[in-house]
């Protein structure tokens, strides 16, 4: 019998007392609501989608079983959704991959008895062990393994059990994976090879459970790499990343897996790379993020308007109505500039946010690639909230992680420059 | 009911087979753990690969050194036409490897790797697969493409880095062969990281229906190489993800200044494979017949059980380690010397098609003279042909669209070529190296 993990405990532990505060929300004749509202969280964000009218709007999802060189469609009445969390959306994507493409193999550590996070439940037995399977326990083995099955051509989808764990394939992502194409003068390629890991924090991972290493691939030209947000993004995105005619690393924020839960389209779809997606539109300053962070961002907007008692004395009541463009980056490598500039250029401010440390963070690329096409136009200087330059610590999590109020804190220090 | 009474009768069984009773005279009186077939005994007993008396995995061999065959020794089918196919083979590789050696000494190319020693290693094992098996090579195996048939020009081509080089377009360095139609993955610096992937091209085969029963991915690494985590994890996952895949150790005692006892202290490569459940060989790597022998049927093996083989072919690097190394700075020129003279894999397989007069002292020259100008006239060919197109350094990177970074950049280095192209020496030389001198790059309009 499997014992769950520590981790999936205490998310499972997390989600039902944001449950329970939800449905104290909702039965609260006997208590008023704080004044300015409930802060949103990610049981309540506004940015997951509730309903299927909404789920199958998504912004840029386009119908795999559809003609794409043909005008998109707009007939979505044949369409289902299913409420699922981000590991079952996973787990859906992988599904309909293997389903529909006969060379398609799931592979890594513990991944075979449905994997420590759940996202690949069931797919040894619908698919068989030969597709479905477990390996050694060695990352550098997965990664070589699955460039060897993607350089004949076949799909490998490879697991990396966490992103802190990626390091030993290093060297076969860097060197090998991402040249693969390039240095045979384009006869072989890597092209067919996905690597998943979880990734970012969880509340308790200490140093090697909760790392963003997506900053060390950031010039590892060659390879993509894709962070979604919810499980819409995280479906429609992997199915793009296994299409995708390139090495690809997909880091999943492992603490939404099943804290973040929406309508999913049940069909076949994918999300493009490589494109940014506006969240909020604003005028006044543009908050670039990508994974967990979103929804801090979400908080931090609503703090910023109606701030809470206790911190209101810190946000000028000049700045409660500012416009912020809020947007999730989703694809990392390689990023999309020109969203991020057009918003910048619009709003002339720039606050970027992300989990991982800031020296070396993918924060600094994008602010010194800004800075050079938005130079005339920006009204304060770049800001990045981030991790500290430290290891990930256990018990000082909450002062580590860039949370709503240092967000908050980012936007006000630059609206107010 | 029926239930109950099978599931006790497989409960007795399973116990039995966990605890034999002790009353019981059997090979394992204390029976064996749960999770392993090792019996139980109460006598400690340490075990090594390095015995105390010295013994060590046999060598196998067919020839002795005068080309005749050892007493007990099977011959491994072979035709005339076979027989000097693969002499003329070996005979080839040192007259290339000579040329380019000499060449790049005199600066014309920038780098070149030979296979001096290697000759009976690299020829009898390519003689022994399928032409279209995979193969993954390291860097010392040139002599697997030229058995199959991969020509002079493409060699030339590669290593000069010309426009027909279709290797590498230019982009890897000499030596860092590509062939897809020779079904030889692209040779790429990074030591041992083609011995994981292989596990992965063997497991590929096995689940194309066409492939599978017929080919196997053979993986080439020096001793040197095999001390990589990725040695590890290649045999490791070609015997516990069962794949076709042929591991294939050239233990030429040297990893540049390395010797093998500073490799290793087990004993050799070879003594690893039962480690990972894998069927083990070693060959005599100078003795070509052996190697076509052993590779045989480890290729046969391989393919049978689906599972990883693993053949050591003992050998000596004769030659440097590369251009870039001077060995007499690490051991001593006469051994050197004495080896090339007492154990020569060419020499010795020559006596062997002598003495069957499937071979004598004119064909030999006329060999020799025919190799000699063939290498000739394809360096001759390829020494002043110009380079791929400048532009062709952005291609490749990626499959599907341009990002916009590297779009860009291809713009930023036409502006400055623009600029400077005409003033600038390095440049202006640079580009006369190229197919279109750089023109394509400036009158693209595709940005």
């Amino acid at each position: 019998m499997f014992a769950p993990s520590k981790l999936t405990q205490a998310s499972r532990r997390q989600l039902a007392l944001l449950q329970a505060a939800r449905r104290w929300e909702s039965t609260s004749g006997t208590k008023a609501p704080p004044a300015g509202g409930h802060l949103p969280s990610i049981a309540t964000s506004a940015f997951l989608r509730q309903t299927r009218d909404s789920s199958l709007r998504t912004p840029g999802l386009r119908w795999a079983d559809e003609d794409h060189a043909g005008p998109p469609s707009n007939a979505l009445g044949g369409r289902e959704t299913r409420k699922m969390n981000l590991y079952q959306a996973v787990r859906d994507a992988m599904s309909i991959a293997l389903t529909k493409d006969d060379s398609a193999i799931v592979f890594g550590e513990d991944v075979a008895f449905g994997g420590v996070f759940r996202c690949t439940m069931g797919l040894a037995e619908e698919f068989g062990r030969e597709r479905v399977f477990n390996t050694p326990l060695t990352e550098q083995g997965i990664a070589g393994f699955g460039i060897g099955v993607a350089s004949m051509g076949q799909t490998a989808i490879a697991e990396i059990q966490f992103a802190d764990y990626i390091y030993p394939a290093f060297d076969q992502l860097v060197n090998e994976a991402a040249k693969f194409r390039f240095r045979s003068g384009g006869q072989y390629s890597a092209g067919g090879l996905t690597v998943r890991c979880p990734t970012m924090s969880v509340g308790h991972g200490g140093l090697y459970h909760s790392q963003s290493p997506e900053g060390y691939f950031m010039g590892a030209a060659g390879l993509k790499l894709v962070i979604p947000r919810s499980p819409i993004q995280a479906k429609g995105l992997l199915l793009s990343a296994i299409r995708d005619p390139n090495p690809v690393i997909f880091m999943e924020p492992k603490i939404l897996y099943r804290s973040s839960v929406e309508q999913v389209p049940i069909d076949d779809f994918e999300i493009p790379l490589g494109r940014a997606e506006t969240l909020t539109q604003g005028s006044d300053l543009t908050l670039l993020t990508w994974g967990t962070p979103i929804y801090h961002c979400e908080t931090a907007l609503h703090m910023l308007a109606n701030p809470p008692a206790p911190v209101a004395k810190h946000v000028p009541e000049s700045l409660r109505k500012a416009k912020i463009e809020l947007i999730d980056l989703r694809t990392i490598l390689p990023w999309d500039v020109e969203t991020v500039a057009e918003s910048v250029n619009r709003t002339g401010r720039l606050v970027i946010v992300h989990e991982a440390s800031k020296t070396g963070g993918v924060g600094g690329e994008i602010s010194a690639e800004i800075q050079k096409r938005c130079f005339l136009k920006l009204d304060a200087p770049v800001k990045r909230v981030t991790g500290w330059d430290t290891p990930v610590p256990m018990q000082y999590e909450k002062f580590y992680i860039p949370d709503a109020l240092r967000i908050l804190d980012a936007m006000v220090e630059t609206l107010s420059y | 009911m029926l239930r109950a009474a099978l599931l006790r009768s497989h409960i007795r069984k399973q116990c039995r087979s966990y605890v034999r009773p002790t009353s019981q005279v059997s090979a394992e009186p204390y029976g064996h753990l749960p999770t392993s077939q090792s019996p139980i005994t109460p006598r400690m007993n340490f075990i090594n690969s390095v015995t105390p008396d010295g013994t060590q995995i046999p060598t196998y061999r067919v020839l002795d050194g005068v080309g005749q065959l050892l007493d007990g020794a099977e011959l491994p089918e072979l035709d005339e036409a076979f027989a000097r196919k693969i002499y003329e083979n070996m005979v080839q590789l040192p007259i290339v490897d000579n040329l380019m050696n000499n060449v790049q000494r005199q600066g014309k190319i920038s780098f070149y790797m030979t296979a001096h020693g290697e000759e009976a290693t690299m020829i009898g094992s390519a003689a022994a697969l399928a032409n279209d098996d995979e193969i993954l090579g390291q860097y010392r195996e040139m002599g697997t493409l030229l058995w199959r048939g991969f020509g002079l020009d493409n060699v030339m081509a590669q290593c000069f880095g010309n426009h027909q080089d279709t290797s590498t377009k230019g982009k890897q360095m000499p030596v860092h062969f590509s062939s897809k139609e020779y079904h030889f993955h692209t040779i790429s610096s990074p030591l041992a990281t083609q011995v994981p992937q292989a596990a992965g091209v063997g497991y590929a085969i096995k689940r194309d229906p066409n492939r599978r029963g017929k080919n196997c991915a053979a993986v080439y690494f020096g001793e040197g190489a095999a001390s990589e985590g990725d040695f590890h994890a290649g045999m490791l996952l070609a015997s516990t993800i069962p794949s076709p895949t042929l591991f294939i150790a050239r233990n030429n005692g040297f990893a540049i200044s390395t010797p093998a006892s500073e490799q290793y202290h087990g004993d050799g490569i070879a003594a690893r494979g039962p480690g990972y459940g894998i069927d083990t060989l070693r060959v005599d790597g100078n003795d070509v017949l052996a190697v076509l022998s052993g590779i045989r049927e480890a290729r046969r093996r391989c393919i049978e059980q689906g599972r990883g083989v693993l053949v050591e072919a003992m050998s000596y690097r004769v030659g440097h380690h590369s251009t870039s190394d001077d060995s007499f700075a690490y051991r001593p020129r006469q051994e050197v010397e004495d080896r090339k003279r007492i154990d020569n894999p060419i020499a010795r397989y020559r006596k062997f098609l002598e003495a069957r007069k499937w071979w004598d002292e004119e064909e030999e020259e006329e060999l020799k003279d025919r190799l000699k100008k063939d290498v000739m006239k394809a360096f001759k060919k390829h020494e002043t042909m110009q380079r791929h197109e400048v532009k062709e350094m952005f291609e490749d990177v990626y499959g599907g669209e341009m990002p916009w970074n590297i779009k860009e950049q291809r713009e930023e280095l036409k502006a400055l070529l623009k600029k400077y192209g005409k003033d600038w020496e390095p440049w202006r030389s640079e580009l006369k190296k190229h197919k279109g001198e750089g023109k394509e790059l400036l009158e693209d309009k595709s940005s």
